[in-house]
């Protein structure tokens, strides 16, 4: 078995970022149950969301800086350019706007949430945006890896035509 | 506005209407890096990757404008429903933007 560096940061990546999706949702949850009780478990899980992501953008930056060149070299010559041109240009610009959100979710948390409505509301708009956004990046890094896999396993003949 | 009206705190609101500009912005310059080819370069220059350079200044943005709006005390002159509209619209209509962008680019 060989793992490399870039293998771990490319998991860890998307194990931060679905993390930090899965706890965006759990602000959700407990938002929609707010309660002097659980007040201060939701801004620290806001917090937590906020960390997440920013891990996930600090891990999947380097990556993608560091060794996604060769990647995009095998897709834009494989079956699914697409994968590149389309989804991972996307998904990189896509993610900042995630990673703004997560920064803004605990100072949205900050209000009390259990007496005041509209503060509820706005937590409650900006998890799910997070869980929205969160989705469609890890659904786009999913195409974007299947566009490597089918461009690897072209019939060796169509890669180096004679 | 009814000063018994629900309202969102300063940081809240100012922060709040600071990621809707953000989100605007990021969609914004990610279009125009790609078709001014000079933006561009000079982004890669910056701090290395345009990319690193859009993360950078979205980053900067948002605090920046957050502390401004927080202090200008957005939340007296805005309607917290309305910030919330304005936000939800500024990101999705983002999202969907850099998908279209990509699609016809």
């Amino acid at each position: 078995m060989r793992v490399t560096t870039s293998d771990v940061i490319l998991l860890a990546h998307a194990t931060m970022g679905v993390l930090g999706t899965l706890s965006a949702l759990w602000v959700f949850v407990e938002t929609l149950n707010a309660q002097p009780q659980n007040a201060q478990r939701i801004r620290s899980i806001a917090l937590i969301v906020a960390i997440l992501m920013a891990a996930a953008g600090f891990l999947g930056g380097y990556w993608y800086l560091r060794f996604y060149p060769v990647e995009r070299a095998l897709i834009l010559k494989g079956p699914w350019p697409f994968a590149h041109n389309l989804f991972i240009e996307t998904k990189e610009h896509l993610f900042l706007m995630t990673l703004i959100l997560a920064f803004y979710l605990p100072i949205a948390a900050r209000d009390r949430l259990y007496s005041n409505a509209v503060a509820r509301k706005m937590v409650l708009r900006v998890s799910m945006l997070i869980v929205l956004t969160g989705l469609s990046i890890e659904g786009a890094g999913a195409v974007i890896d299947h566009g490597v896999k089918v461009a690897l396993l072209r019939p060796a003949t169509e890669r180096n035509p004679k | 506005m009814s000063a018994d009206a629900p309202k969102l705190g300063n940081a809240s609101a100012g922060f709040g209407l600071a990621a809707a500009v953000t989100a605007l912005f990021n969609t914004a310059l990610a279009c125009t890096k790609d078709a001014y080819h000079p933006l561009n370069e000079l982004m890669n220059g910056i701090a290395g990757h345009n990319w690193t350079t859009q993360a950078l200044a979205d980053v900067l943005l948002f605090v920046g404008l957050g502390l401004i709006f927080s202090a200008i005390h957005v939340t007296e002159k805005m309607k917290p429903n309305s910030l919330i509209s304005f936000l939800v619209a500024a990101v999705m209509i983002s999202g969907v933007g850099l998908f279209a962008w990509y699609c016809l680019y």
